[in-house]
């Protein structure tokens, strides 16, 4: 067989793994190393396992992804989310909707402090859906709103998905950072317009709530101060150039360590159990990211990327046209897969198809986060939906699902224009 | 079946204890890199093998945190298939997964010690301050050793399952 054929048997296995419910990273482990002992031999494969798993796990650049986790865990326990929903909450909650302009809104003040669409989601649902149910809100159009505003957790910085975006393609994390800015604040501001828009058609999803006074409007300001100070110590520090990610993230994790010490009443247990639940999370990413390493040296030999990226590159077909049918396999990927495990599956496969097609790869990374976020909303795999769903329990799935919708129109619309326009997430970066 | 509960409890007391080790070397790494970047930043002393530190911390607070993960569900799997087939079949394609994943495990255990070995009779060190760097080899085998207590587990609870159904 050549190695082509390997390369092409190696993907349909995993497929077939992980649709037998093997955990990715296995998966990855298992076809990688397979593969790489049929073409290599076994001794070879066998001392690549060693060598990318314990290279993964001592890697100093890959120590960016148990810091920001642990900034993330940190600051939810220390009540940061809280606060940001109460500021919001004081200033737009008498509008109609206004609760769930607020969860958008808190949503994205969270989303820059932690880099997780499920963390972000949990949090802000913990303390919206009771709020949301306390004012007769409709389930549907609270829980929809809640999964969908979550999503922005991964697109403004700091985000997961962009560090391990970042480290896979060798792009700078600071640049990937700083991409996801303006695209996060636009899409931001579709979820407004989607709830508003939705409210005018139909009052009764969204009615108002009693109105605060401006000394209560005030006051509540000093919420948002917190986590203004930990975005600019950690995320600021990391553009200016004063640390590196791995810093960056280390500083951001003490800073909210010390914010949940000061504000948030920190106990040891509960600083160990942010701690605990961090680490299982970053556990998860860096097994996920060996799985990766291994896998993508079996595909490296079997010379599918590079086979690959020359047919796409000689197709008669117009580059966007190509990457139109990249988006679509991300998007039909993310029905069935976790989006940071499509997209560490997926890197080394298009990733040269990509640059051979000429196209920015910071760019590139701000488009797969985009569609990783509707995957974390659409079903059958929609992670943001059954954390909400494990809030939310008397709230059928079909129902969030449902609620979540509309949210998808603005991701859309957004791919659109970063389409058109591509400077919209190559502009910041360029001043870097 | 007192017997497959005791080992429950055991992995699970194994694995939550080698997690808090973990955890420890988790924050340690958090104000190793927090005290460099200030004694870089604000006195210009950096702290010397910060970098050697936050690796060596880094590999045993995954390695120590990989039973309790995969005990409490933390690794990302594709379910929605699976989840059509009739129970039976579900519960025998859930034994044939974790016999895979054990032996993967089992293998994992194998060549992490003889890479850790190598290490060891290479003299490998950090970059910086040259900490030797086997015995990390050997707490990374040593991290993977619980999850194959936890996969036994598993095959012997769906074992069980079949033999009830």
């Amino acid at each position: 067989m050549t190695p082509e054929t390997v390369g092409l048997i190696g993907i349909a296995l995993l497929v077939v793994l992980f649709l037998f419910r093997v955990p990715v990273a296995f998966a990855m482990i298992i076809v990688g190393a397979g593969g790489f002992a049929y073409l290599n031999g076994i001794q070879s494969a066998m001392h690549l396992i060693a060598q990318d798993i314990f290279d993964t796990f001592s890697s100093h650049p890959l120590s960016v992804i148990p810091t920001f986790i642990l900034m993330g865990s940190f600051a939810f326990a220390s009540g940061i989310s809280r606060r940001l929903y109460l500021a919001a909450y004081t200033w737009l909650g008498h509008l109609r909707g206004g609760l769930t302009l607020a969860t958008v809104l808190a949503c994205s003040g969270f989303a820059a402090i932690c880099g997780s669409t499920a963390a972000t989601a949990a949090t802000m649902g913990r303390i919206a859906v009771p709020e949301m149910k306390k004012y007769d809100y409709d389930d549907s159009f609270a829980t929809g709103t809640i999964a969908a505003a979550g999503t922005l957790g991964i697109l403004i910085p700091p985000s997961t998905v962009f560090i391990v975006y970042g480290i896979m393609t060798e792009e700078s994390i600071g640049k990937l950072f700083l991409a996801g800015i303006i695209p996060g604040a636009l899409l931001t501001v579709f979820f407004l317009l989607t709830v508003v828009t939705l409210c005018v058609r139909n009052p009764k999803l969204g009615p108002a709530a009693p109105r605060t006074s401006w000394k209560e409007k005030f006051s509540s300001l000093l919420g948002i101060v917190e986590a203004v100070i930990l975005f600019g110590l950690a995320v600021g520090g990391l553009f200016l150039g004063w640390f590196s990610p791995t810093q960056a993230g280390g500083i951001g994790a003490f800073g909210a360590l010390m914010i949940g010490l000061f504000r948030g009443g920190f106990s040891i247990k509960v600083t160990l159990e942010a701690a605990r639940d961090g680490l299982r999370t970053a556990c998860m990413v860096l097994f996920i990211i060996a799985g990766a390493t291994i896998f993508g040296h079996f595909m490296a030999i079997s010379n599918i990327p590079f086979e690959l990226a020359d047919w796409v590159g000689n197709l008669p077909l117009p580059p966007w046209a190509i990457m139109g049918v990249i988006i679509l396999l991300y998007f039909v990927g993310g029905f069935f897969m976790d989006s940071m495990a499509m997209i560490v599956v997926s890197l080394p496969i298009f990733f040269p198809i990509v640059k051979k097609l000429g196209f920015d790869p910071i760019w590139f990374g701000v488009i797969v986060v985009l569609i990783a976020e509707m995957g974390v909303i659409t079903p059958p795999v929609g992670v943001n939906v059954f954390v909400i769903k494990g809030i939310a329990l008397d709230v059928p799935l079909h129902k969030i699902f449902r609620g979540i919708y509309p949210f998808l129109v603005g991701l859309f619309v957004l791919i659109f224009l970063l389409m058109l326009f591509p400077r919209i997430a190559t502009w910041l970066p360029s001043f870097m | 079946m007192p017997a497959l509960e005791r080992l429950e409890r055991f992995n699970k007391k194994v694995a939550l204890s080698l997690e808090s080790i973990g955890v420890f070397a988790l924050i340690f790494l958090v104000f190793i890199t927090t005290l460099d970047v200030l004694g870089a930043k604000l006195f210009n002393l950096p702290v010397f093998g910060s970098m050697d530190v936050v690796m060596v911390c880094q590999v045993v607070a995954i390695s120590f945190a990989a039973a309790i993960t995969l005990i409490t569900g933390r690794h990302v799997e594709v379910e929605f298939l699976i989840n059509h087939f009739p129970p039976r079949t579900q519960i025998w394609l859930s034994l044939l997964v974790r016999i895979i994943c054990l032996l993967l495990f089992v293998i994992i255990v194998w060549v992490l010690t003889s890479f850790a070995h190598l290490l060891q009779v290479r003299h490998e060190v950090t970059p910086t301050a040259r900490f030797p760097l086997y015995p990390f080899g050997y707490i990374a085998a040593i991290g993977s050793l619980p999850v194959c207590l936890v996969y036994l587990s598993l095959i012997i609870q769906d074992i069980l399952r079949l033999k009830k159904k």
